[in-house]
């Protein structure tokens, strides 16, 4: 009883003024669709029962069908890679290390539109199938390469998550172990698996967890290959059987999966952080292979590259030039400058946010706001059509309550962004000030500075990388976003994403490529520039 | 605190350039993503004067969004496909009653709301695609044939989160009761060359490629195919034919894609001219000529493609009652494991 006083007394007493108090108002603003999903969530209807007994068991196999072959299959591409250009000198290795980001740059819908035939060449295959095995192996097989396919392109373009974070940790923390461990005479291949991957295994992990949000999230792609996920589920619920209320309670169901995943990453990688943050780093000398084997480590990079960027690329490009007369025209312009409009206005917005949420939560070392805030970046697992169904019904109410029209404005739309995207920016500079700024500001405080001092002559200077990069992140999916600007968007309001949806669903997906192209172009350059980012930090 | 008064001031006005609502044109919101309407749109500006703006999404989150945006919505007319969703929107209450002697003239009774809350613009007939190579015609006659097991591994169709199929076992649930319907969900499911995926013409290119032998499909499907800018889309529908099914019976089974006026529309009387704009007999031709939809009057088809199909029955079948079987279609779908 003591300390539970005691516990309010010093969050309570000691930690109200304007920066805790703002913050805590705009966390749970932020956080209020995240519990309309969340109150549905024994809201019980007759079409529910009916989901429970019949759907549910189909939704929640193939979902995770998906996410465990998505996972495996990032793994195996995300950490091989990263092993090679760490740790192997081969021709192109260079190039490899920053070109295995780019396929991050494509949204799994326009993957998934850029592949959008080759089921069709498989029809040959399974005709034969049919014809030798029978009608029941045609259609097992026909199953097999649906998840095969989706699970591949899936993939293809979600591994650099667990790339980009397995090769910093092998660059980070690595290179004196396996040093160690190849002075002592360990064979190359039994390093990977005796001191690499197990040190590297947080990082996969954050990675993976990464990587099954984002296929959690996807609509566009399960939408095209037909797979009856819990994300297609709550759109065929809502749309179908026209109930928002299980809608929404099958979404609190994806809201719990979701949480699993997290609460199993952060059990797995308990205790075991490897960062060597004795600041002392070595540049370990690559390994140099005969020539013979320059082949493997080449394959393992060129593989995905291909399949998650340069295939895709090409056939959109193919595409594009052949209908460049058509689609290049003053629309497309508009599109574009409403799409980097909106995408530059949202990553300013969510970054500053970010930025108050986290520095008041770190400065004032506050329980309340942590938790908070936690609540307030959730909306990242969300995906973002439940995001929108959640801010229809709270923009409802609203309506009822003042008479205005919030639908259809520029700012609900940029408000869901800052919902679904607010995490993309937080952690980074959540990391950033945990690593920078956190003892510099406890000086600072216990020499007289102010919160606002600290802030702008300390933080904002030592944080410089980090924000342009947590805002350059936002900018890159906001422009890539979706579903939520396809529910939410002012009139005669067209962005890329949802020019190249609409093309798409017209099945003219040739003509989509021009859009889909471009938001590629735009975001591979933040890609590439954070990647340079990251080397000139290193060095 | 930091509070100041002038603080409301500026946020009222910053609700005020947020949320500027268009009210001078009519604006439309319209799950139809056609050609055609782009055409017809820009023609009915130019001949009337009134600019029209359009929001295009699907017509669920369309729905869902007049709902939450009650009597304040911007939205003069919504515009869909399958009356499901037009009945839907009525009994969300999003659409007002409308009284024109000129719609009741152009469009049919049964594509219709009786009470003037929606009205057909387009029919779309949802018919058997066959492959005349493989499949005798005689071997064909209803969908409700089409559970007989020497159809096994020879069917495709779409998914059954397609509104198209809720309607189809709709009328099927009307005709024949619930528990035929399902039975034939089941057995169409058990039939089929592959699980379902993709779109109708999907279906059609999987038949014209030797995959299936017929498929359940919507007629301007085909149409939008063989006129296709693409000759690889020309050549499938050069490789398939249409069969009308159920034509001893009740008919084959059609649905609309039309328009409502909404509730809340602040421009009633244009809105209106719109929907008699849309009904009139040029633009049915132009739906037919450049979406390959039947007029609403079918028996007045101009296109020389929808003719040469030849002439069906269509199920008469009020549309409101498909709309109101919609959800019970859907759950059916599911029992039946058509995913």
């Amino acid at each position: 009883m003591q300390e539970i006083f005691n516990f309010l007394r010093r969050e309570v007493y000691f930690k109200i003024n304007r920066w805790t108090l703002s913050t805590l108002l705009i966390g749970v603003f932020i956080s209020l669709p995240i519990f309309i999903v969340l109150l549905n969530l024994t809201d019980s209807t007759e079409n529910w029962e009916h989901l429970k007994d019949n759907t549910i068991g189909i939704y929640l196999k193939s979902t995770f069908i998906l996410v465990f072959g998505t996972s495996v299959l990032t793994i195996i591409f995300g950490v091989s890679t990263a092993w090679m250009v760490t740790n192997y000198d081969f021709p192109g290795s260079r190039f490899f290390n920053w070109a295995l980001i780019l396929p991050m740059s494509i949204p799994t819908y326009i993957a998934a539109y850029s592949y959008f035939d080759v089921l069709e060449y498989l029809t040959p295959m399974l005709i034969w199938i049919r014809d030798n095995f029978g009608q029941d192996q045609m259609s097992l097989f026909n199953e097999i390469f649906v998840y095969f396919t989706i699970i591949v392109v899936l993939s293809s373009v979600l591994y650099p998550y667990v790339y980009l974070l397995t090769r910093a940790s092998f660059l980070n923390q690595g290179t004196q172990f396996i040093d160690a461990a190849r002075t002592l005479g360990c064979k190359q291949r039994l390093i990977f698996w005796k001191v690499g991957f197990p040190l590297a295994r947080p990082a996969i992990f954050s990675g993976v967890s990464l990587v099954i949000m984002e296929t959690l999230n996807d609509y566009g792609a399960v939408k095209h290959f037909g797979i009856p996920t819990l994300t297609s589920g709550i759109f065929r619920t809502w749309m179908g059987m026209n109930d928002i209320t299980s809608a929404l309670r099958l979404s609190s169901y994806l809201v719990i999966f979701i949480v699993m995943v997290l609460l199993l990453e952060k059990w797995l990688r308990q205790g075991a952080r490897f960062d060597d943050k004795s600041g002392f780093k070595i540049e370990s000398d690559k390994q140099k292979i005969q020539t013979a084997q320059y082949l493997i480590p080449f394959i393992c990079c060129i593989i995905p590259l291909s399949l998650g960027f340069l295939i895709p690329v090409i056939r959109l490009s193919t595409w594009g030039y052949e209908n460049i007369k058509v689609a290049f025209n003053v629309t497309f312009l508009k599109i574009i400058i409403n799409s980097m409009g909106l995408a530059l206005f949202s990553s300013l917005l969510v970054g500053f946010i970010a930025i108050i949420l986290v520095f008041s939560e770190r400065y004032f070392k506050s329980t309340i706001l942590r938790l908070t805030n936690r609540f307030a970046s959730f909306g990242y697992s969300l995906p973002g059509a439940v995001i929108a169904i959640a801010m229809l019904l709270l923009v409802g109410h609203f309506t009822k309550f003042t008479g205005w029209i919030l639908t259809g404005s520029i700012g609900i739309l940029i408000f869901a962004y800052l919902i679904r995207f607010l995490a993309v920016a937080k952690q980074p500079i959540d990391s950033g000030v945990e690593k920078y700024c956190d003892q510099i500001n406890e000086t600072s405080r216990s020499i007289g500075s102010t919160a606002y001092q600290s802030l702008i002559s300390l933080n904002l200077p030592l944080l410089k990388n980090t924000i342009v990069a947590a805002a350059l992140f936002v900018f890159v999916d906001t422009l890539k976003e979706l579903p939520l600007t396809l529910i939410l968007r002012p009139f005669n309001f067209e962005t890329l994403a949802t020019y190249t949806f609409d093309l798409a669903v017209q099945a003219q997906i040739p003509e989509s490529s021009l859009p889909a192209l471009f938001i590629i172009l735009v975001a591979t350059l933040p890609v590439i520039w954070l990647n340079r980012q990251m080397e000139y930090n290193k060095t | 605190m930091a509070f100041k008064t002038n603080n409301g001031i500026f946020i009222k006005l910053l609700f005020i350039v947020l949320c500027k609502p268009l009210f001078s044109d009519i604006n439309v919101y319209s799950h139809r993503h056609y050609e055609s309407d782009k055409i017809l749109f820009k023609k009915f500006t130019e001949e009337t004067g009134i600019k029209i703006n359009v929001i295009k999404g699907s017509a669920d989150q369309l729905i869902q969004r007049l709902v939450s945006e009650g009597a304040n919505s911007p939205a003069d007319i919504l515009l869909t496909v399958d009356a499901g969703r037009l009945e839907r929107a009525k009994s969300a209450g999003i659409l007002q009653p409308i009284k024109s002697e000129k719609l009741t003239k152009n469009i049919p009774n049964e594509m219709r709301d009786e009470e003037g809350y929606w009205f057909g613009l387009t029919v779309r007939s949802r018919v058997i695609i066959y492959s005349p190579d493989r499949v005798n015609i005689d071997e064909l006659s209803t969908y409700e044939e089409l559970i007989n097991p020497k159809w096994k591994g020879r069917i495709v169709a779409r998914s059954s989160n397609n509104i198209y199929n809720q309607s189809l076992l709709a009328s099927l649930i009307i005709a024949n009761g619930r528990e035929n319907a399902l039975s034939w969900a089941k057995g169409v499911r058990k039939n089929m060359a592959r699980s379902p995926r993709g779109s109708d013409r999907d279906q059609i290119r999987a038949v014209a490629s030797g995959l299936a032998d017929v498929a359940i499909a919507n007629t301007y499907y085909l149409g939008i195919l063989a006129n296709s800018s693409k000759k690889a889309d020309r050549e499938v529908a050069t490789k398939v034919s249409v069969f009308f099914p159920n034509q001893k019976g009740r008919g084959s089974h059609i649905n609309v894609s039309g328009g409502g006026v909404t509730a809340s529309s602040q421009n009633k009387d244009k809105a209106i001219q719109f929907l008699e704009f849309l009904s009139n007999s040029e633009s049915q031709e132009i739906f037919g000529k450049v979406n390959h939809e039947y007029p609403v009057r079918i028996e007045n088809n101009k296109s020389g493609l929808l003719r040469s199909w030849g002439r069906f029955k269509a199920d008469k079948v009020s549309l409101s009652l498909l709309g109101k079987e919609n959800s019970e279609a859907v759950k059916l779908f599911d029992l039946a494991g058509w995913e």
